[in-house]
């Protein structure tokens, strides 16, 4: 018996060593596991039973400067598809057919964009209840789509200042992946243009936060926390409805003006009414226009091509920032302004207009617009007249003196450069200069060098000088306030959740040319004559406030003349400073001065009349 | 006199061995009550298992009181018994399917047990009295040949069930059989060549006679799946590889205390599979954390090592091979229960000892603790 025990010992000794080891490797790999790995694993746990829902919060709205809504939210049953549903041939045609939608377009709003956008897309929104009813009744037949309530936003105004305002939709993968948009969502709505995009950060709300307990099979069991929504900040801008209303119906009235005078190409155009002051936008109109409402739940392909075609004539650009039109003889009062100040001029040096101007030789003959000429004139008279060869000799002079101290002085007061206005896409426009062309026409050796007449054509403002209407008509603020020019912004202020100012309205010089008190009031009643007994005369006949401002005529190879008008009022304390301009619109004086009539009638509390007007000056 | 009879009595008690398989039962209980909660029928199911456990008390007894030395001279009926019982789920009007094999035993629509798991111990006390035969030392091939062949007969019917898993639990027991019963270390080692060529091969083979045959020829697809996923878990984590890294979820997700008992969120919300029978420890891992699997594996070790005790006190190679059988029970199946949940072998339907739902499983434990008394009561005698 002791035999057989002790020749068993060393076997169960054996399987106590496997018992042991076994145990010991399980304890082990529960201490990697637990110990080591526990706290990836525990977040695995939670990522498996925690879902996180967002909810929208609502976008701020956007108002006048006297607290009238321009933008605000209105709710709207929507329909939304999954992506599994584009793959799906027939809940794609029957969805087509209840939506009256095509299928491709369907299609492309569920897959366009985005691939990482999991989260169903909006197809449709303002669904009629019919629908509502009929997809909740076959929803069995429908798999993937869902009906939900969308906040989006409504235009109280309609399409009015909607270059101002800009328009809303889905972000997109590159503003996503933009450090902007940090924290935003792929289905996020955000601003595109305009103030929607340049306020987006105020405007856009937090979203609210839910997070549900949810078990494997995705049924939500409890929340574990909750965040609501906190919405966006109102935005008062600088924008005041009435004066825009009838800032747009002039610019308007001038395009069937321009058609009664036989330019029937005049289609487009922009106007800005500007606080001189304080560089406050009242109004901002570019024409065409565009309704932002059709970018609501997504604009269907064939509207995109309609707003953005040649023969649209591009309604979604912003003309006022983003033209860049010769400047005409609205630029003659900066080269006066830079003549005086620089002694190649005085207010009453005198200039003979023979209609043929030979300053630079008889082979290099440049016209006045008035071929019979104007006869001898004064420095003030140049402005009333619109006098060519009184700027070209300025010009000439300017261009035999050296150091481009004409570019200089332009550019002082904000030419060639962005105002900084707080609308996206402003141009630059341009003021050309020796270096400039040089480098323009690098491939053109011939062409590099800079001649007399380019300083001569650029002293009229054609040329290659390229203006924005905005430039124009900061520039001519910047006249009536002493050579301050103010930085034009549409921004008043921002209103916090409790409705009170978190920002305040601002107030910034954006340039400060080096120019005289003297030589200002000078020009300041040169533009007074215009509207005196100038090219504007007409258009301001029996206006009951004392207007200073400039018609202009530009040029345009193989258009028609660009229409313009700038000025400001009251001369003697100007408080605002108006442009127009007309694309193939014909005359400043018969056809941008009359609007800008209507829109400074307006804001000066006068009667707001249209005048005919003859003109035919440039 | 009265001395000397309550001597006799204790001794013949092992108290240690009560004491564990006491502690288990109700730490198995607790968690079997937490897993099932919130479950439809949870609180019927938490009465069966504890009736399971009184139930086992009877075959505890029983075995306990029979004499295992007597059961030696049976080995006819009882591998005719084993057949039969593994048989007996494929007799038209007695069988049941549960998932994917036939191995419950039903009597008018009620099932009443798994008859392979009394099978485990009919087995046992079979190849105890043949390997007994050979005096503890068993070199001849001829001997050995006749072990697998005997070994066969129970293994074959199970895997025909198909049952892998508890295939594997008899491979185990002979396993464990033969090194008590002194199986020289060369031959384990030809076994072990034999055994993985042969897994390895027919894996293959498998594969190629399902797609020539056009169905499963010996395994299921879903026992395929299973194993292939046991090597490489993100082959298909929402399918077979689901269950895996739920379970290691659970578990890791338990840290080092666990999360409370009855607050496991994978248990909870229904993450985990079979969280109440095959995947209870993943429910004691994500509940009661690192220091509540070290818990269970200390009374495992208690339990494994009194019975090592009692193998060692054993009068005769017979009862030494009997609990031997048992201990590589026990231990391949806390090896390959535990071990699925945390990744470390594949995935099958085995319980763990003394823990899972399941009555049959709790009475089969139930006596085969019957039989270690048994051993133990007998030393002396």
């Amino acid at each position: 018996m002791p035999t057989f025990r002790e020749r068993l010992k060393p076997r169960f000794a054996i399987l106590g060593v496997v018992v042991v080891a076994v145990l010991g490797i399980l304890l082990f790999r529960l201490w990697t596991m637990q110990i080591l790995a526990g706290p990836a694993f525990a977040a695995r746990a939670d990522d498996n039973r925690i879902r996180e829902v967002t909810t929208v919060a609502p976008r701020g709205r956007i108002l006048d400067r006297k607290g009238r809504e321009l933008v605000t939210n209105r709710p709207t049953m929507a329909v939304l598809a999954a992506r599994s549903v584009a793959e799906n041939a027939e809940v794609m045609n029957k969805l087509s057919s209840l939506l009256d939608m095509p299928v491709a377009e369907l299609k492309d709003r569920i897959t366009s964009v985005k691939e990482a956008a999991l989260a169903p897309r909006v197809v449709a929104i303002d669904v009629p209840m019919t629908t509502v009813a009929y997809l909740a009744e076959h929803e069995s037949q429908f798999p993937g789509v869902e009906v939900a309530t969308r906040s989006v936003r409504r235009y109280p105004y309609g399409d009015l200042a909607a270059h101002v305002l800009g328009y809303t939709g889905e972000i997109s993968e590159d503003q996503l992946a933009g450090a902007d948009f940090q924290g935003y969502d792929p289905t996020d709505v955000v601003g595109k243009s305009g103030a929607e995009s340049s306020f987006e950060s105020v405007l856009q709300g937090d979203r609210g936060l839910r997070r549900l307990e949810v078990d494997a099979a995705g049924r939500p069991k409890r929340i574990i926390s909750e965040t609501e929504p906190e919405a966006g900040r109102d935005v008062v801008l600088t924008i005041d409805a009435d004066v825009q209303k009838v800032t747009e119906e002039a610019l308007a009235q001038a395009i069937k003006d321009a058609h009664a005078d036989g330019y029937y190409k005049a289609k487009a155009g922009a106007a800005i009414a500007i606080d001189t002051r304080t560089g406050e936008i009242l109004a901002m109109a570019s024409a065409p226009t565009y309704d932002p409402a059709v970018f609501l739940g997504g604009v269907s392909n064939k509207e995109w091509r309609s707003l953005t075609t040649t023969s649209s004539e591009f309604p979604l650009s912003n003309r006022a920032i983003q033209a860049q039109y010769p400047a005409a003889s609205t630029f003659k009062a900066m080269t006066g302004l830079a003549g005086l100040n620089y002694g190649l001029t005085r207010q009453w040096a005198t200039y003979t207009c023979r209609g043929l101007w030979t300053g630079m030789g008889k082979q290099w003959g440049k016209y006045c617009w008035n071929r019979s000429g104007h006869g001898v004139e004064t420095f003030m008279d140049g402005f009333a007249d619109s006098c060519d060869t009184v700027f070209y000799e300025i010009g000439y002079a300017f261009y035999k003196d050296k150091g481009e101290k004409l570019q200089k002085f332009a550019r002082s007061f904000g030419y060639g450069q962005l105002t900084g206005i707080d609308l996206g896409g402003e141009a630059t426009g341009r003021v050309p200069d020796a270096a400039w062309k040089k480098a323009y026409n690098q491939n053109y050796p011939e062409y590099q060098g800079w001649l007399p007449g380019d300083t001569v054509n650029m002293a009229i403002g054609q040329g290659d000088l390229l203006v924005t209407p905005l430039q124009v008509v900061a520039s001519y603020a910047g006249i009536a306030n002493n050579g301050k020019v103010m930085k034009p912004h549409v921004l008043r202020k921002v209103l916090g959740s409790d409705g009170k100012t978190v920002l305040g309205p601002t107030k910034e010089v954006a340039f400060a040319p080096k120019v005289s008190k003297k030589n200002l009031s000078i020009v300041g009643s040169a533009l007074h004559n215009v509207t005196t007994i100038g090219t504007a005369k007409g258009a301001f006949r029996g206006f009951g406030i004392q207007v200073a401002g400039k018609t202009g005529t530009a040029e345009v190879t193989g258009k028609d003349d660009y229409a313009w008008f700038v000025g400001y009022a009251p001369v003697q304390q100007p408080k605002y400073a108006v442009v127009v301009v007309l694309e193939q619109g014909g005359h400043g004086g018969s056809i941008a001065a009359p609007a800008g009539r209507q829109i400074l009638a307006e804001l000066l509390g006068q009667r707001v009349e249209h005048v005919k007007a003859k003109d035919n000056s440039r | 006199m009265m001395a000397v009879k309550e001597r006799s009595v204790f001794r013949a008690v092992n108290p240690a061995l009560l004491g564990v398989v006491l502690l288990l039962s109700v730490f198995g209980s607790v968690m079997v009550h937490s897993a099932v909660q919130g479950m439809d029928g949870g609180d019927t199911m938490f009465r069966r298992h504890l009736m399971g456990i009184a139930i086992g008390l009877v075959p505890l007894g029983v075995a306990w009181l029979i004499d295992y030395r007597k059961l030696q001279g049976w080995v006819g009926p009882l591998l005719i018994l084993d057949a039969f019982l593994i048989l007996a789920p494929r007799i038209p009007g007695l069988g049941a399917t549960a998932k994917g094999a036939q191995s419950w035993l039903q009597i008018g629509g009620l099932r009443l047990f798994q008859p392979s798991e009394p099978a485990k111990l009919v087995t046992i006390v079979v190849m105890a009295a043949i390997i007994a035969q050979y005096r503890g030392s068993i070199e001849r091939p001829r001997d050995i040949f006749k072990v697998l062949g005997v070994l066969a007969i129970p293994l074959g019917l199970i895997l025909l069930q198909p049952d892998l898993g508890t295939g594997l639990v008899f491979v185990a027991i002979t396993a464990g059989m033969l090194l008590i019963g002194g199986m020289s270390g060369r031959w384990f080692l030809i076994f072990a060549l034999a055994g993985a060529l042969l897994i390895g091969g027919g894996l293959r083979l498998d594969a190629g006679l399902d797609k020539a045959a056009g169905h499963d020829v010996f395994l299921k697809d879903y026992q395929m799946n299973r194993l292939l996923v046991f090597v490489d878990p993100t082959r298909d984590p929402a399918g077979a590889g689901y269950n895996l890294e739920q379970s290691k979820i659970a578990i890791g997700s338990g840290e080092l205390s666990g999360k409370g008992l009855g607050s496991g969120t994978q248990g909870n919300l229904n993450f985990l599979p079979e969280r109440h029978t095959d995947f209870i420890f993943s429910v004691l891992g994500e509940e009661l954390g690192f220091v509540g699997g070290l818990i269970l594996l200390a009374l495992y070790l208690g339990l494994l090592i009194t019975a090592l005790g009692i193998a060692t006190s054993s009068r005769d190679l017979y009862g030494a091979l009997i609990v031997a059988g048992v201990i590589s029970m026990w231990t391949f199946q806390i090896l390959e229960n535990v071990g699925m949940t945390i990744g470390l072998m594949p995935i099958t339907g085995i319980p763990l000892p003394f823990m899972s739902f399941g009555s049959s499983f709790m009475v089969t434990n139930m006596a085969a603790t019957g039989m270690l008394l048994s051993v133990w009561t007998r030393r002396y005698s």
